[in-house]
């Protein structure tokens, strides 16, 4: 009737709107040079040498990750088939986002394991191409790119290599030299073989170090442990928490032993520290120190602080001196540096495997690589050519130490179990609430440790 | 409400007829208190915008800056591009407020004034599209715009805000019934058109019910951190949200958070702003749309 007559002009008003809106928003927008859409343009082309070729790397919007943004003006010049357009999302939103652009069919070329999920994670959803044709056909060898070879097995299952190792991350420790200086103490050793250096001896100099008081502002404490993932840390003293396996499965270990009477000591030792030598703060006391930052370290309340070398990227803000040491011996030959391993992946649904493949092998020559520690502020490369110039980049502190403390991590380093064990976000998110009454010093180890075996069987199974 | 009442007896008028009463006193004394303690850490963030980097890590944490950083106000337009990101939300809030504005009255106006077959159960349907989360249909939807090529641009940002929004529609439309149908009558014997009595009548009359709208679709955009961390992939088109989410992004840095406060300062400024204009219409609106 006359109504609906009516209705139709405000319809024909919202699509001119709409319309506008679009042209608007387009032109806001069209001035950038890599404007093609989802990058996968050249439908299908997957090797034709004339065509020109979009690849996406998909990394963290931070300056430690966003950072290869520099390099492709290079890599284009280089490369004049292959265009690199990169892609970000802040940390928290890194997988959702990932999730979400494979479902909706526009899956990055590049990434890596930055968000919280971790390689085996991928590896068991399916998410990543099998490199080793690529690897065969071209030639690639890790040591032309000065890669240790032991790096390369961590992405490797089967004998078949999902991933490229590109930075390496160690524990170490990080010490206040003010701190040890005021209380006349004696630096910790940078040298693994230094056997003096034990979890023992770490106790009695951090006795030294702490200072409780009734002030919050004047307490000290000598050492914070820790130490990686927290499923990681009974590997220090020997207790192996999940079955041998594991590694072998593609991540899937067929049993885990986290209520073994060695997975409770070695927890309890670590729990000592606050509890009973008291020379570690509270995760309260912690928490309420450090703010946002997370660190107490940085506050300058704390001795030692074993954590991961990323630490170290902000050592020349600290408003106090620092040094680097090795992690004391706790009574596991082999493992005493936690070691975390970025790889790049090519994910599945790439449409140019090939052409990432040449983008992923620039990322690690030497000069890239060395030209990257600069670039992101500090982050360490697996390339051992260029290592040398991440030694020297930190103020204050001996390359010397440095380069010591990253020859024996990785001497006596494991892999962390973040980056090999599937299900793992929800495996780390279940132990930090599990732990927690632990840390608060409401629940025993015997209480919670069989609950913690219990739900990490659950969270595998699934 | 009770609040009120109790200190306006305080007003010069009133003071020299009755008496203070000791509770009078003690709830303003509480007022101040409260005022102050929800005053304190939108202090501390002014406060932390103007410390360096170094005093910003101390504890314990100081209140006022020990040498003002104003430098931190120019540093955060280099490390950011702040002023592009600010533009692209200034850009996308507009547009989604007059999106939301435009179609959500529309709409709005149809449930409140026409009676039809269906009229309760299409409502209805409308109100439980609220019920769904929007990760529910984030995947759907992203496949859709990716498919008509609009990822990388505003659209997927801006163009839902003209199809209507569940909530602001049942807002209007409680509204827009409460106007008095005498007033279309005479607009209808004065030979006003249905499109024309929505323009010159219903519009008008409900400024408080538009201007709450439009206050909040204006902070639900500007706060929105997924949907452009979905759709947008080069930093030249982000949203201040998403800039300011990298700055704490790194696992392995400090974050700046004395830039971080910088950056949360000057993001509050156009709500702020918002709200001065739009206060008197905003407080008449949600006591007139709560009432009724």
């Amino acid at each position: 009737m006359n109504k609906s007559m009516k209705s139709k002009r405000p319809a024909v008003a919202l699509i001119t709107a709409l319309t506008v809106m679009a042209a608007l928003s387009g032109c806001s927008g069209g001035k950038s040079a890599g404007n093609v859409a989802a990058g996968n343009s050249g439908a299908g082309g997957n090797g034709g040498s004339g065509e020109q070729v979009t690849i996406s790397h998909y990394t963290i919007d931070s300056e430690d990750r966003a950072f290869i943004e520099k390099l492709i003006p290079d890599f284009e010049k280089q490369h004049p088939g292959i265009k690199v357009k990169v892609e970000k999302a802040p940390y928290e939103q890194f997988d959702s986002k990932l999730q979400t652009l494979i479902a909706g069919g526009n899956s990055p070329d590049v990434t890596s394991h930055y968000g919280y999920g971790g390689f085996a994670e991928y590896y068991n959803k399916g998410m990543l191409l099998d490199l080793t044709d690529l690897i065969k056909e071209d030639g690639f060898k890790a040591e032309d790119y000065h890669i240790p070879g032991n790096l390369m097995n961590i992405y490797t299952v089967n004998g078949h290599t999902y991933g490229i190792p590109v930075n390496m991350y160690v524990t170490l420790m990080l010490y206040n030299k003010d701190m040890f200086d005021a209380a006349g103490v004696a630096y910790p050793p940078s040298d693994y073989e230094d056997k003096s250096w034990t979890f023992d001896q770490m106790v009695e100099d951090a006795k030294k170090l702490t200072n409780v008081s009734d002030d919050i502002a004047k307490t000290q404490y000598g050492v914070d442990f820790t130490w990686a993932e927290r499923d990681m840390r009974p590997l220090y003293f020997g207790a192996e928490p999940y079955s041998a396996d594991t590694w072998t499965n593609g991540g899937v270990p067929s049993e885990t032993y986290f209520d073994s009477p060695e997975v409770i000591a070695a927890y309890q030792k670590l729990f000592d520290l606050v509890f009973k030598d008291k020379v570690s703060p509270t995760s309260e006391w912690s928490k309420s120190v450090a703010g946002q930052n997370g660190d107490p370290f940085v506050a300058g309340k704390i001795g030692m602080s074993i954590g991961g070398s990323w630490n170290l990227a902000g050592a020349n803000d600290f408003p106090f001196k620092i040094g680097v040491a090795a992690v004391p011996w706790g009574g596991n030959e082999q493992v005493r540096s936690t070691l975390f391993v970025d790889p790049l992946l090519i994910l599945k649904d790439s449409k140019h495997p090939k052409e990432a493949f040449e983008w992923i092998k620039y990322l690690l020559t030497t000069e890239i690589q060395e030209k990257s520690i600069e670039l992101s502020g500090g982050n360490p490369p697996v390339n051992t050519e260029a290592a040398e110039a991440y030694y020297k980049h930190f103020d204050g502190i001996d390359p010397a130490d440095v380069k010591k403390v990253y020859e024996g991590a990785v001497k006596y380093g494991y892999e962390s179990y973040n980056h090999l064990i599937t299900n793992y976000s929800q495996i780390n998110d279940m132990f930090i609430n599990e732990l927690q009454p632990v840390e608060t010093g409401h629940k025993t180890l015997e209480e919670v440790m069989p609950v913690i075996q219990k739900k990490v069987t659950e969270i595998i199974a699934r | 409400m009770s609040t009120v009442k109790a200190t306006s007896p305080l007003s010069p008028a009133s003071r020299p007829h009755r008496r203070v009463k000791p509770v009078t006193i003690a709830s303003f004394i509480a007022l101040v208190i409260t005022t102050f303690l929800m005053l304190l850490p939108l202090f501390f963030m002014v406060s932390t915008s103007l410390k360096s980097k170094r005093e910003m890590l101390k504890f314990p944490p100081t209140f006022l800056p020990e040498s003002w950083a104003w430098s931190n106000y120019t540093e955060i337009f280099d490390t950011l591009q702040f002023g592009t990101l600010y533009k692209n939300s200034l850009i996308i809030a507009v547009l989604s407020v007059f999106g939301t504005l435009l179609s959500s009255a529309f709409v709005a106006y149809g449930f409140a004034r026409y009676r039809g077959r269906g009229n309760s159960f299409w409502f209805i349907l409308l109100l439980s599209t609220m019920m769904l989360p929007y990760p529910a249909i984030m995947i759907p939807q992203f496949v859709l715009f990716s498919k008509m090529q609009w990822i990388d641009t505003f659209l997927p940002l801006i163009v839902p805000a003209f199809f209507g929004s569940a909530y602001n529609i049942f807002l209007l439309r409680q509204f827009f019934s409460t106007l008095p149908e005498e007033l279309f009558d005479a607009g209808r014997i004065d030979g006003c058109g249905e499109l024309r009595m929505w323009r010159t009548i219903a519009l008008p009359l409900s400024a408080p019910a538009l201007a709450t709208v439009a206050i909040f679709a204006f902070i639900y955009s500007w706060n929105d951190l997924l949907t452009p961390v979905l759709y947008l992939s080069s930093s030249e088109k982000f949203t201040l949200p998403v800039g300011m989410a990298s700055l704490t992004s790194s696992r392995f840095r400090i974050p700046p958070w004395h830039l971080l406060m910088v950056a949360s300062v000057l993001a509050m400024v156009p709500i702020v702003t918002l709200f001065a204009i739009a206060q008197k219409q905003f407080v008449e609106g949600i006591v007139l749309t709560g009432i009724k």
